[in-house]
């Protein structure tokens, strides 16, 4: 198992990964494995909290990340997908009606996805990663990294209330949408209000699902973005919204209360009780241009790595965490330095896996929010929702 | 960045913040105009005043008073 090494009283890894969600574990995870020193910090005390996210992920992201989708994390089996207008007219997509005896919950059929618990899920993919080596520190808050002489970079950290230098190859920026790691280096990293999607959900009892993920577009119930309700298990049901704030003239909680008690779901919402209230900013917005400079990558939604149609996050952090931690290993195992000209590499491998992709939804997207009339954007909205989920979909793999 | 504002003080108020961390991404200071509660600054003036995190927020959180330009430097 790899291990830090010391030079003086200075502290020494390969790599130092900020962030525990699941685009900083992975990331640290594979490169480990690969037999590099890894250092994660968080300045969280508890990992997957506060909850900024619904939790859906599909079956195929953990499968391609190595991830084995256990119950330790898992809230509900995910089988398809309703589409709703505003109107209330919906398209259902339901897997196991279309290939029955390939997905359900039968014995020898398997779900499409998952609604997870990411409290328990980041722990768990914290767990693989300090299993496979990595040593995690909590209560660690990274201060401003240095780029030295000899190549490599020093990174100060605050650990409780020890301030710590340790010396690295590579600082990994995984820290969120609300990343500071990338400004360090001078990428301009924040997300203009009209790409940042304003999202507030509810966790709720009382509330029938059937297995689906339900996806409400239209205008009128989130400007910019949707509304959705999710199974969470144990009758438990995520009801949700997101809101480009540039879009709408009330906060996402006034568009929230008018989804709860106006909608058509109005009498199906009537008796549901409010257990718990989560909230976040998901960057509906192009990747980052620049995802690296000297001795510094970005990885997950401090790189914007969020599939601008669905807002989903968690499949496309797991898949960039993959590439950043294998092309980290290939570098530093060749011995060539962490320069930005050779991080590129990192950027290009991101793009030809999934990059590319991205950058179309994000147009896709781009197009539809971008049209002025109501009636037509929530009609190219609803098709686009439908279309994306659906079993020829080109996007599937996102 | 340039600014004609005057500057501003936010005030958060912390039993209506989810720590969402909206305001920070939004934030387009440089690095350091934040808390250590993943909330937007509250202890030192905000001289580009874009509002961007008080509109961003989703549940109202973030008030704001406005400073005279000369006052400013008292934080």
């Amino acid at each position: 198992m790899p291990n830090s090494s010391s030079i003086g009283t200075m502290t020494v890894f390969d790599i130092v990964v900020i962030g525990s969600g699941p685009a900083g574990t992975t990331t640290a995870r594979y490169a480990a494995e690969k037999g590099l020193s890894v250092l994660m910090v968080d300045k969280k005390q508890e990992l997957g909290a506060p909850i900024q996210c619904s939790g859906a992920v599909s079956f195929n992201a953990l499968d391609n990340a190595g991830v084995f989708p256990s119950p330790e994390f898992i809230q509900e089996a995910i089988y398809g997908f309703a589409i709703y207008n505003g109107q209330g007219q919906k398209k259902v997509i339901d897997y196991r009606k279309i290939k029955p005896g390939e997905y359900g919950s039968e014995a020898g059929a398997k779900p499409l996805g998952f609604v997870v618990d990411r409290r328990r899920f980041d722990r768990y993919l914290a767990t693989q990663a300090e299993r496979a080596g990595v040593t995690i520190w909590l209560k660690t808050e990274a201060l401003g990294y240095r780029v030295l002489d000899d190549g490599s970079c020093e990174v100060a950290l605050k650990k409780f209330n020890d301030t710590i230098t340790v010396k690295a190859k590579v600082v990994v920026g995984a820290d969120g949408v609300q990343s500071q790691v990338g400004k360090w280096a001078g990428i301009k990293t924040h997300i203009k209000l009209s790409e940042l999607a304003s999202c507030l959900q509810f966790v709720v009892d009382g509330v029938q699902t059937e297995g689906l993920l339900e996806i409400v577009t239209g205008h009128e119930w989130a400007p910019g973005g949707y509304a959705w309700v999710f199974p969470k298990g144990h009758g438990y049901a995520e009801i949700g919204l997101g809101v480009t704030r540039t879009m709408c003239t009330d906060n996402a909680q006034v568009y929230l209360d008018k989804f709860l008690k106006q909608s058509f779901f109005k009498e199906r919402f009537k008796n549901c009780r409010i257990l718990e209230i989560q909230g976040g900013g998901v960057p509906l917005a192009a990747p980052l241009k620049i995802q690296h400079a000297d001795n510094l990558i970005l990885v997950g939604d401090a790189a914007r790595h969020v599939n601008s149609i669905t807002g989903g996050g968690i499949h496309t952090a797991l898949s960039s965490g993959k590439i950043a931690g294998n092309f980290l290993a290939a570098l530093l195992l060749s011995g060539e330095p962490c320069t930005k000209e050779n991080l590129k590499g990192y950027h290009n491998n991101w793009l030809n896996a999934m990059g590319n992709n991205m950058w179309k939804l994000y147009e896709v997207k781009r197009k539809i929010f971008d049209t002025a009339d109501i009636a037509q954007r929530d009609e190219q909205l609803y098709a686009t929702m439908s279309n994306y989920f659906s079993v020829d979909s080109e996007y599937k793999k996102i | 960045m340039m600014s004609t504002k005057d500057p501003v003080v936010f005030e958060v108020e912390w039993n209506a913040c989810i720590k969402c961390g909206a305001c920070v991404a939004v934030c387009p200071q440089e690095a350091g105009f934040t808390s250590s509660f993943d909330t937007i600054a509250v202890n030192k003036a905000c001289d580009i005043a874009c509002m961007f995190c008080q509109t961003v927020c989703p549940v109202n959180a973030i008030t704001h008073q406005t400073l005279f330009s000369t006052e400013a430097a008292v934080f």
